[in-house]
């Protein structure tokens, strides 16, 4: 894996399994809220992929130099099992975990990379998938810790 | 005739030789004195389009208009002042007068223009030579046409306080409710804001006039939870009432307290005249909540067979076990309460939809349904070592405490959340002899509590530690002691206009042990008791139903409303959606409201 | 001489002879409404025989605005602005004594330094006035250098109220409850020199009209009150003064501070316009003295305004009272009338000119000559405005 459509496809996939995983949990999932729910999760992470198809038409990808804020929410609750009776603070949390595996797993392949062009696009994903996180964050923030 | 009469008008002559009077304008120009009475100026930033002005002006020379680019917003109606210089006479009432002080004048001499349309303009919007100048007229510091005083009401002190679960804050007399409501301008800004579009200046009207049956009426038209209101209510009104800008704002909440603390429970049916005549028709409402029970008095004054259907063991939801009776004593909650049942609601306790009852049931057997079942399932830290016995819920505690049972909190409680649950479950244990800190992940400023809760636990001894993130709860080295690891928080904008949101400071960790922990961070709403089946009529968003027009959804016999279907999660929204339904059922049921 | 004459022939008139106009004895002509020779707008019907009025009718009305009716339509505030209209050339005294009406009837009481304030501003506008009367007796004598002498330091004087009170002739300044504002940085300093300029004037005037042979010649004798007329009549202020009664409600009656104050009730004897003219003149001084005390001795600080109720919902309790104080023409007064409602339910307004520029015109004008007609009007100090509210 080093030309850059290789990459862009692996990424592509790796959306497109996230969205499948959600879908999968919707139709296990036991009342028709969090169906509803867990089907607005697979519908963003098919946005996701859509982004990543037109990077690879051309489209800038986020620069590697642009910091995406990092609120740190996940970092520090503890892993959730997904199953079908998942609550919602709970899909939520697997949602910001999956993004920040995400994220480091493309830092971790930029350090590993020497081509520096490759190595950006890696730190491009990165900053994307950070961009994923942070607005799971960001809800979380508003839905979940309303009073705190 | 003496010689020197003759002589003396000749005395005229020194003055040929002084330095004339006169100015010669334009040539020279003579500037106005620092607060001469000129023409008028508005800052429109700071103008909120209160009308007080256009009310005041005896000459009618003030018309409130839209200006372009200008859009309504809580607190701003959207209209500035436009003055007709063909019936101003300068006073400077409307200067005087004007709440936010934006009015101004400048202090300009003369303005000549061939076309007499331009003496009527839009002070600050329209582009006028003046704009802009330094001096002319303001009202003066010490002298005011308002008073931004509000009436202080009596309170129990906070020692006193928190020996017991008394009602703190006292009341207005009628003297002082008069007084309080004199300082009301009739604006109506607060009747915008207001979810429930209570008609507050006419109700304030009553109070100045004495006139308590009227004013019941007056809330009983958008609100039958004034007495409850008038004690707890978020107030939105207050935070745009215009006397806020330059002074305290209205108790808005205090005066709606004032009309009902005068008139007996037993007197509501023969003032308010409510007859209800059956129409045959039966709406289900699940939760005998603000929002259940409001929509259950507008539909039975319609003559609608009311059912409520409850899980707990008594009526008020929210109102009764998440409010301790400090803020909202029983009897008062009662009081409202018990006249919508009056008017023949029957409420079952203890039934519980999916358990007792199941939705299916509902939707087939009534004419409509109406959910307002609010959110009671605590959102956990999940962080952690939660799980910790020493871990308990705000919601739990003050569901206790109203329910007669000693939650055991201890001698040391930490309180994390900055709700009003937050702020309750520090107050109820100051009350019952526990030493409190409240934890708090953003600023004071931030809370989402009522502000006066915020300061009545400040004044009742409450510790607020501001910018802390709980990260890990451990065991202590005493098994009836708990352990929370903490981080410092930094603040950062958010980009989307959100609020500001914290971020954990790793590098500055700090760790404490208490008798309990008292988790309040906010709460979800459980939806499982609705079968899969109906998913695609029913729209849901981050675990709340999302209502169309008039509460309704896509299944159409069914209505929501109340915390679990909006944003603001306070009573008097739950209140107006519950009013804004029962109107929606009525639509419906009789043939109005095709969706 | 010239006096003695026309004292012979007032006293061969006939006063109770039928006038026939038909005889060709007489001429009918009017004198006003809009005349130079008139203060205001009225009319002055005269009938003359010869250059002698041997009648005169006075004709009001042109001038009525309503006011009284205009008050009763609005809130207790929303007066203020309008009282002052009532007599344009002393708008403050309208000012004061609705202020002081509404604020008796409604039991506030104005604070300390807002009394002060307003009786600087009293008698700031009875100096002003008093200028602009002495550029008009001047004028109506043929000595036209006065008036624009009076008038500028009028003009002066009128910069202070500028700066005081935002305007210069509509100052809207006392308000029910007390004053709008404290007085400017350096008021008090500019204040002494304008007291200066208009003492120096006041010297001048003193040579140049008061010594001058031609209105010693015109003035004296003219118009003469006698003091039987002045209760009949109702005549008060510098009218009464000059015909020897020592009346001023600032000494009989004191409001305000003028209690606190040192001044002269200055008098006359001779009852005659020139005897007028000198009151005034003299009072003008006695005014500037009482400035200056009141710049020397009125509290800097505190506060100019009572708790008020909120005026937008203003209702002041059922009662009557009738206020009163001395203006330039002498005794100025406000009835008023509430019913404990938000708005007044009568308002009179009662102007020395009621008198003066009527009964007392009608009388003083019969006997003189054609010419001294507009002296006579002037040195009575009348304002139409004022007769028709």
């Amino acid at each position: 894996m080093n030309s850059v459509d290789e990459i862009l496809d692996f990424a592509i996939e790796r959306e497109q399994a996230a969205a499948d995983f959600y879908q999968d949990l919707a139709e296990r999932a036991s009342s028709a809220w969090m169906k509803d729910m867990l089907l607005s999760f697979s519908k963003e992470e098919m946005r996701h992929k859509g982004k990543l198809k037109s990077v690879k038409k051309g489209e800038k990808l986020l620069s590697s130099e642009q910091q995406v804020q990092d609120l740190k929410i996940s970092d520090y609750l503890v892993d959730v099992e997904p199953a079908g009776d998942i609550s919602l603070q709970d899909a939520m949390i697997v949602a910001m975990k999956r993004e920040k595996a995400a994220y480091r797993l493309y830092s971790d392949l930029a350090s590993k990379v020497d081509d520096p062009d490759v190595k950006d696009l890696f730190l491009g994903l990165a900053q994307e998938e950070a961009k994923h996180k942070l607005y799971f964050e960001t809800q979380y923030d508003d839905q979940i810790l309303r009073d705190n | 005739m003496s010689l020197k009469d003759l002589i003396s008008p000749f005395y005229v002559w020194q003055r040929a030789f002084e330095k004339p009077y006169t100015q010669k304008h334009p040539i020279q120009e003579r500037p106005g004195a620092p607060r001469y009475r000129g023409f008028h100026v508005n800052v429109l930033e700071e103008c909120v389009g209160c009308g007080t002005c256009e009310t005041i002006c005896q000459n009618h020379a003030i018309d409130m208009v839209q200006v372009e680019g200008l859009e309504p917003k809580p607190g701003d109606s959207g209209l500035r002042p436009k003055f007709d210089y063909g019936r101003c006479c300068w006073c400077a009432l409307c200067v005087d007068i004007c709440t936010t002080r934006s009015l101004r004048m400048s202090n300009h001499y003369a303005w000549i223009t061939e076309d007499p349309t331009d003496f009527n303009f839009i002070a600050g919007a329209d582009n006028m030579s003046w704009n802009g100048e330094e001096y002319g007229y303001r009202r003066d510091d010490d002298y005011h046409l308002l008073r931004g005083e509000r009436v202080k009401m009596e309170m129990l002190a906070p020692e006193e306080g928190l020996k017991s679960f008394e009602e703190v804050m006292k009341g207005y007399t009628e003297e002082q409710a008069k007084d309080e409501a004199d300082r009301c301008v009739e604006c109506g800004l607060c009747v915008a804001t207001c979810p429930a579009h209570m008609s507050i200046p006419d109700y304030i009207k009553t109070v100045r006039e004495g006139d308590y049956e009227k004013g019941l009426r007056i809330l009983y038209e958008t609100n039958p939870f004034s007495s409850t209101c008038g004690r707890i209510c978020t107030h939105r009104c207050e935070e745009v009432c215009p006397v806020g800008h330059q002074g305290e704002p209205l108790a808005i909440r205090w005066l709606k307290r004032a009309i009902v603390d005068r008139v007996p429970r037993e007197r509501y049916r023969e003032i308010l005249g409510d007859e209800v005549v059956e129409n045959g028709k039966q709406v289900a409402i699940v939760g005998a909540g603000p929002g259940g029970l409001s929509a259950a008095y507008y539909l039975r004054r319609q003559g609608y067979g009311v059912t409520v259907f409850e899980a707990q063991a008594r009526a008020g939801g929210m109102l009764r076990y998440g409010v301790p009776s400090y803020r909202l004593p029983d009897n008062q909650l009662d009081k409202d309460i018990e006249y919508i049942r009056s008017l023949g609601v029957e409420v079952r306790f203890n039934t519980c939809i999916g358990r007792e009852v199941q939705f299916a049931e509902l939707i087939d057997d009534y004419d409509a349904v109406f959910m307002a079942i609010g959110l009671n399932v605590p959102s956990s830290l999940r962080v952690k070592g939660e799980d910790h016995p020493r871990v308990l819920s705000g919601l739990q505690v003050l569901d206790d405490v109203a329910s007669d049972k000693n939650p055991g909190v201890g001698k040391n409680v930490a309180v994390i959340g900055g709700g009003n649950v937050a702020m309750d479950a520090a107050r109820v244990s100051r009350r019952m002899g526990a030493n409190v800190t409240v934890l708090y992940r953003r600023r004071i400023a931030d809370m989402p509590a009522d502000p006066e809760e915020i300061h009545e636990s400040q004044a009742e001894g409450c510790t607020f530690v501001t910018q802390a993130i709980p990260v890990e709860i451990k065991d202590a080295d005493n098994p009836d002691q708990v352990t929370i690891v903490w981080g410092e928080a930094e603040m950062v904008a958010d980009e989307k206009g959100g609020r500001p949101r914290p971020v954990l400071q790793e590098d500055r960790m700090h760790e404490e042990t208490y008798d309990c922990i008292i988790s309040a961070i906010g709460q979800g709403g459980s939806l499982d008791f609705i079968p899969g089946d109906y998913r695609d009529q029913i729209e849901f968003k981050w675990g709340k139903f999302v209502p169309g027009d008039y509460q309704q959804t896509a299944l159409q016999k069914l209505f929501v409303g109340g915390d679990i279907a909006n944003n603001t999660a306070d009573a008097i929204s739950a209140i107006e959606d519950g009013h804004h339904a029962a109107r929606g059922i009525h639509k419906f049921l009789t043939g109005e409201l095709v969706a | 001489m010239i006096y003695a004459k026309r004292r012979k022939r007032m006293s061969t008139q006939e006063h109770n002879a039928p006038i026939d106009l038909e005889s060709g004895k007489y001429v009918k002509i009017w004198q006003g409404p809009q005349h130079p020779g008139i203060t205001g707008n009225m009319a002055l019907e005269l009938v003359l025989n010869g250059d002698e009025v041997v009648d005169c009718k006075t004709h009001v009305g042109y001038l009525h605005r309503g006011f009284e009716k205009l008050m009763e339509r609005r809130t207790f505030i929303q007066n203020f602005p309008i009282v002052c209209r009532i007599a344009v050339p002393e708008p403050t005294f309208n000012e004061y004594l609705y202020a002081a009406a509404v604020e008796e009837l409604a039991g506030i009481e104005s604070p300390q330094r807002a009394q002060w304030l307003r009786t600087l501003n009293l008698e700031l506008m009875r100096l002003a006035s008093y200028l602009m009367w002495l550029g008009g007796i001047g004028a109506s004598f043929g000595q036209a250098t006065i008036y624009q002498w009076t008038v500028t330091h009028r003009d002066y004087v009128l910069d202070l109220f500028e700066e005081m009170t935002g305007a210069r002739v509509y100052h809207m300044y006392i308000v029910p409850g007390g004053v709008r504002a404290g007085l400017p940085e350096g008021f008090e300093d500019r204040a002494r020199a304008v007291l200066d300029g208009v003492e120096r004037l006041l010297n001048e005037i003193e040579k140049v009209l008061f010594k001058n042979v031609v209105f010693k010649a015109r003035a004296k004798g003219l118009g003469i009150i006698s003091k039987e007329m002045v209760d009949p009549y109702g005549i008060v202020g510098p009218n009464a003064r000059a015909a020897g009664f020592t009346r001023d409600l600032r000494r009989d009656e004191p409001y305000l501070v003028y209690d606190q104050l040192d001044f002269d009730v200055v008098t006359g004897t001779e009852s005659d316009a020139y005897a007028r003219a000198k009151v005034r003149h003299q009072e003008m001084r006695e005014g500037i003295r009482m400035m200056r005390q009141i710049l020397e001795q009125m509290p800097t600080d505190g506060p100019f305004q009572a708790k008020m109720p909120n005026v937008l919902h203003w209702e002041v309790p059922a009662g009557e009272t009738y206020v009163k104080a001395e203006c330039t023409r002498g005794e100025y007064g406000y009835y008023l009338v509430t019913d404990g409602s938000q708005y007044l339910r009568r308002v009179h307004v009662r102007g020395p000119s009621y008198t003066h520029a009527i009964a007392v015109m009608e009388k003083l004008a019969v006997g003189t000559n054609i010419a001294d007609i507009a002296g006579l009007m002037v040195s009575l100090h009348t304002y139409p405005p004022e007769i028709e509210r």
